[in-house]
C-alpha cells in the first residue's frame, strides 16, 4: 500500500517536472539564433534536455513495469527530427562519438557479462540456438520475400533476379540482434541465470557471426544479380584474420585493464569510457591508416575487441566483479544518451512508405524466430516453459542491422536504396517492441531480480 | 573525424597527466613548481594546436564549442559549491572583507591601466575596450592556492596565521572577478546599443537569474527523493550540460550561471554533499581540459606581446599589493599582518583561466587571440614570480 502511494506520487512528481521542463524548451526553441556560442548552446540544451527527459519518461514506464530503454527510445523519437527536431540530424551525425563511445562500453560489459563457465555448461544450448535462429529466420523471412516481394508497393518493380538478391540479404539482417539492448534490459533487471546466460551467448556469438554471414550473403547476391561468378575465398581469409587479429588484441587489452585495476584502480569508471572511446577510435584510425600508406586492408573490429577485454578480465583475472561494478557505475547516462540517440535516428519516412512490408517482415521473424527457439530448446532438453517464451528474447536489433543495410546499399545501388527502407522500418517496429517483451521473459523464467 | 581524434588524444591525455600532477607523483625540486600545477597542459594544448601537430585546427576547435560549455559549466558549480554561507561564517568577517576589497583594489588598478593603455595599441571600438578591460582586469583579480599547496609541512606550520588568511582571500576573491567578468555580456550584444544598456543589463540579469533560480528547483526536485550514485550522476551531468547551454542561448556565461545555480545548491539544498562528490569526481580532468583547449589557440604573433604581458603582470602586481597594503591598514583587526600582504597573492590559478575560455567561446573578436595570449604569458610569469614572493612574505613575518 505505502509502495502504491509513493509509486503515485513519484508519477505526479514525474509528470509534472517532465510537462515544466518541455514547456521551458519549446519556449527556449522560439529563441533566434544569432551566433555559432548560441548554437552551441542550443546544442548543449538539447543533449541535457533530452538526457532529462528520457530519464523522466523511463521513470514513468518504470512504474508501469516497462522497460527503461524504451522510455529512452520514446523520447528519442520524440525529439528526434520526424517529430519535435529538438535533436536535428546534423546534431545526431555530430553526437556520432557519443555512439561510438557507447557502442564499445557496451561490447565491454557484453564481454564482461558472459562467464566461462556456464558457457562451458550451456554450450550445447547455445550452439542449437544460434544454429537454428541462423538457418529458420534466414530461412522463413528469404522465401516470404521470394514469394512475396511483388506483392508490395515499394518491391513491385524489382526483377525476379533482384528479389532473390533483396531476399538473401534481407534473410541476413533479420538474423542479425541487438547486444546493446540486451546488455542494456539484463543490467536494469538485474538479471542472471541460465536463461540470460544462453541469451547473452547467443547474442553476443551471433553479433560476431553477422559478419561473416552477412560476407556471405553479399557474395551471394553478387553472384546472383551477375557481378561475380564465383566465391572469392580472400575474402574469407581476410574477414577471419580480421576477427583473429581483433580477439588477439581485444584479450592484450583485457589483461592490460586488468593490471590497471590491480595496481592503479583510480577513477576506473571514467578510465574505461576513455579507453572505450579509444578503441574505436584508433581501430577506425589503423584501418584507414593502414589502406592509406601500406596497401592492407585490415579492418578491426572495435566493437570485438572490447567484447574480448570485457571476457578477459571477467574470465582471467580476479578483477571481474570490480571491472562489472565500475561498469555499472557509469552505465546509465551511456544508456540514456545511446538509446535516445538511436530513438531520434529511427526514421519514420521509411517507416511511412513501407510500413505494411515491415509488419510482415517483422512477422515472419518473430514467427521464425519462435520456430527455432522451441526447436533448440526442445532438442536440449530446456524447461518448456523456457521453450515456449524464449523468442520473446531476441527480438530486438539495432545498430548493426543498419550497418549491414548501408554496406548492402553501397554495394548494390539498385536495390539497396528499397532494402535500407525496408530494414530501417523493420528496426523501427523491432526495438520498440523488443525491449518489451525481452524484459516480461525475464520476469516469466523468474530471473529478473527487479521486476 | 579530426575532431574525435583529437579529443580522444588530449582527454586520455588529461586524464592520464592528472594522476602525475594532482596524485604526489613525486617530481625533482626545480620541475615541481612548474608542473605540479597543471602549466604543462597549456604546452600539451600548444603542441595539439594549428602551430605543430594541428589535430586542434580552428575548425576542430569550433566543432569542440559545446563540449568547451559543459566544461566551463562545471567549473562554475564547482567554484559555487565553494560559497557555502555557513562554512563561511567560520571564519572571521574581515576575512570575507579583506577578500572582496583586495580583489576590487587590484579591479581598479587593472581595469584603469588596461582601460587607458588599450587604444593606444589596437583601433578598437568603446564596447570592445570595455569588455576586454572587464575580462583582463577580472582575470587579474583571481588569486589561487597553488603556491600555498606547494609550501613544506613545517613551513606551513610556522606561519599558520598569515597562509590561514592568504587561503581564504585566494579561495574567496574569485566572487568579485567572477561578478565583474559577468558584466562583460552584457556589453556584447546588440540590445547594449545606445544609452540604455544599463536598463538592459538589469533586465537581462533579473531574467537569468529568474532561469537559474528555476534551474536550481529542477535540481531539488531531481535530488528530493533517494536516487542511487549512478542516477545522480546522470542528473547531474544532464543539468551541468543544460545550464550551460540555456546560458549560451541566452547569450550569457556559462560559468557564471553555474556558479549562481552551484552557489544556491549548496545552501539550499540538503543534498549537497552527494551532488558536491560527483562535481569533484573530474574537477581536475575538467581543469586540465581548458588548459589544453586555451593552449591550442594560443598564438604569439608579436614579440611586443611578452612586453606587454609583461606590463599587465606589472600592473596586477601593484594591484594586489596596494590590495594587499588597504586591507592590513583600513582594518585594526588586520593591522598584525604584513602590509605587503599581496606578494603571496600572485598565484593566478584555474579561474583566470576559466573566465579567459568563457571569453574566448562567448565573445569572438579579432584582438581575442592576443587577449589569450598575454594572459597566459602572465600565468606563466606568475608562476615563476608568485612562490617566490609568497616565500620572501611568509620569512619577514615573525
Amino acid at each position: 500500500m505505502a509502495d502504491l502511494h509513493q509509486n503515485k506520487r513519484n508519477l505526479i512528481t514525474y509528470i509534472l517536472t517532465l510537462s515544466i521542463v518541455t514547456l521551458f524548451a519549446l519556449w527556449l526553441r522560439t529563441l533566434d539564433i544569432e551566433s555559432s556560442w548560441q548554437r552551441a548552446g542550443m546544442i548543449n540544451f538539447s543533449l541535457g534536455f533530452v538526457m532529462l527527459a528520457s530519464y523522466m519518461s523511463a521513470q514513468i514506464l518504470r512504474i508501469v513495469r516497462l522497460p527503461l530503454i524504451s522510455g529512452y527510445i520514446i523520447v528519442g523519437i520524440l525529439a528526434g527530427p520526424y517529430v519535435s527536431s529538438f535533436l536535428t540530424n546534423d546534431m545526431i551525425t555530430g553526437f556520432g562519438f557519443i555512439n561510438d563511445i557507447a557502442l564499445s562500453f557496451i561490447a565491454l560489459t557484453a564481454g564482461g557479462a558472459l562467464h566461462l563457465q556456464m558457457l562451458k555448461k550451456r554450450r550445447k544450448v547455445i550452439i542449437l540456438h544460434i544454429l537454428f535462429l541462423t538457418v529458420v529466420v534466414f530461412g522463413f523471412v528469404f522465401l516470404f520475400f521470394v514469394f512475396m516481394g511483388n506483392h508490395f508497393s515499394l518491391t513491385r518493380n524489382l526483377t525476379s533476379i533482384q528479389i532473390i538478391a533483396f531476399a538473401v540479404l534481407i534473410g541476413v539482417v533479420a538474423v542479425a540482434r541487438s547486444p546493446s539492448s540486451a546488455i542494456a534490459i539484463i543490467s536494469e533487471s538485474r538479471a542472471s541465470g541460465p536463461f540470460t546466460e544462453t541469451v547473452l551467448g547467443v547474442t553476443v556469438a551471433m553479433d560476431v557471426l553477422i559478419i561473416i554471414l552477412f560476407t556471405i550473403a553479399l557474395t551471394t547476391a553478387r553472384i546472383i544479380v551477375g557481378g561475380s561468378e564465383m566465391m572469392d575465398t580472400q575474402v574469407f581469409v581476410a574477414i577471419s584474420t580480421e576477427l583473429v587479429i581483433s580477439f588477439f588484441l581485444g584479450a592484450s587489452l583485457g589483461k592490460g585493464i586488468a593490471f590497471y585495476i590491480d595496481h592503479i584502480r583510480h577513477d576506473l569508471p571514467l578510465f574505461l569510457l576513455f579507453l572505450a572511446f579509444g578503441v574505436s577510435k584508433l581501430s577506425l584510425w589503423l584501418n584507414v591508416s593502414m589502406e592509406n600508406h601500406f596497401d592492407v586492408y585490415l579492418h578491426l573490429k572495435p566493437l570485438l575487441i572490447c567484447m574480448s577485454a570485457g571476457f578477459t578480465v571477467q574470465n582471467f583475472s580476479k578483477m571481474g566483479s570490480y571491472f562489472m561494478d565500475s561498469l555499472d557505475r557509469i552505465s546509465l547516462p551511456v544508456y540514456v544518451l545511446f538509446f535516445s540517440l538511436a530513438g531520434a535516428s529511427l526514421n519514420f519516412e521509411a517507416l511511412y512508405v513501407c510500413w505494411f512490408l515491415a509488419l510482415c517482415l517483422a512477422a515472419i521473424r518473430v514467427i521464425g524466430i519462435f520456430c527455432a527457439t522451441w526447436l533448440a530448446g526442445t532438442i536440449s532438453k530446456e524447461p518448456p516453459h523456457y521453450n515456449r517464451s524464449a523468442w520473446m528474447a531476441y527480438l530486438t536489433q539495432a545498430g548493426v542491422a543498419i550497418g549491414l543495410a548501408q554496406m548492402a546499399e553501397r554495394e548494390f545501388p539498385g536495390i539497396g536504396v528499397y532494402l535500407t527502407t525496408v530494414i530501417l522500418a523493420l528496426i523501427f517496429v523491432n526495438q520498440v517492441v523488443g525491449p518489451v517483451t525481452f524484459k516480461a521473459v525475464l520476469n516469466l523464467v523468474g530471473e529478473a531480480k527487479i521486476r | 573525424m579530426k575532431i574525435i581524434f583529437a579529443l580522444l588524444i588530449i582527454v586520455l591525455l588529461a586524464f592520464s597527466g592528472y594522476h602525475l600532477t594532482f596524485r604526489g607523483f613525486k617530481l625533482p625540486l626545480f620541475a615541481r613548481e612548474f608542473y605540479l600545477k597543471g602549466t604543462e597542459f597549456l604546452f600539451l594544448g600548444i603542441l595539439l594546436g594549428p602551430h605543430f601537430l594541428n589535430l586542434l585546427d580552428t575548425e576542430t576547435l569550433k566543432g569542440l564549442e559545446s563540449v568547451g560549455a559543459l566544461l566551463l559549466g562545471w567549473i562554475g558549480l564547482l567554484f559555487g559549491f565553494q560559497f557555502e554561507i555557513a562554512r563561511l561564517r567560520r571564519f572571521p568577517l574581515d576575512f570575507f572583507k579583506a577578500a572582496i576589497l583586495e580583489s576590487f583594489l587590484t579591479f581598479v588598478v587593472v581595469f584603469l591601466s588596461v582601460y587607458s593603455i588599450l587604444p593606444l595599441i589596437s583601433e578598437i571600438p568603446e564596447a570592445m575596450n570595455i569588455v576586454l578591460s572587464l575580462t583582463l582586469s577580472a582575470a587579474a583579480a583571481c588569486t589561487a592556492q597553488t603556491g600555498l599547496v606547494l609550501l613544506t609541512p613545517d613551513f606551513t606550520a610556522r606561519h599558520r596565521k598569515t597562509i590561514n588568511i592568504l587561503r581564504y582571500i585566494s579561495s574567496i576573491d574569485g566572487l568579485s572577478a567572477l561578478l565583474i567578468f559577468a558584466i562583460v555580456f552584457f556589453f556584447h550584444r546588440p540590445t547594449t546599443q545606445g544609452f540604455y544598456w544599463f536598463g538592459n543589463m538589469m533586465m537581462e540579469t533579473v531574467f537569468t537569474l529568474i532561469i537559474c533560480v528555476g534551474l536550481v528547483f529542477l535540481y531539488i526536485v531531481f535530488i528530493a527523493s533517494h536516487r542511487d550514485e549512478k542516477e545522480m550522476a546522470l542528473v547531474v551531468i544532464a543539468m551541468a550540460v543544460l545550464t550551460s547551454g540555456i546560458a549560451s542561448l541566452l547569450h550569457f556565461s556559462p560559468l557564471v550561471a553555474n556558479f549562481f545555480v552551484g552557489f544556491c545548491l549548496v545552501n539550499f539544498c540538503r543534498r549537497k554533499e552527494r551532488l558536491f562528490k560527483i562535481f569533484v569526481g573530474i574537477e581536475k580532468p575538467v581543469y586540465l581540459l581548458i588548459l589544453v583547449f586555451l593552449g591550442a589557440s594560443w598564438t604569439l604573433e608579436s614579440t611586443w606581446l611578452i612586453i606587454l604581458a609583461a606590463l599587465y603582470c606589472l600592473c596586477r602586481f601593484v594591484g594586489k599589493l596596494i590590495g594587499g597594503f588597504m586591507v592590513t591598514r583600513l582594518n585594526p583587526e588586520l593591522s598584525s599582518y604584513q602590509p605587503h600582504l599581496g606578494f603571496g597573492l600572485l598565484d593566478q590559478g584555474g579561474l583566470p583561466l576559466a573566465i579567459l575560455f568563457d571569453f574566448q567561446q562567448g565573445v569572438p573578436c579579432d584582438i581575442a587571440a592576443g587577449v589569450i595570449s598575454l594572459v597566459l604569458l602572465a600565468v606563466i610569469y606568475n608562476e615563476f614570480l608568485g612562490p617566490y614572493l609568497l616565500v620572501r612574505l611568509l620569512k619577514e613575518t615573525k
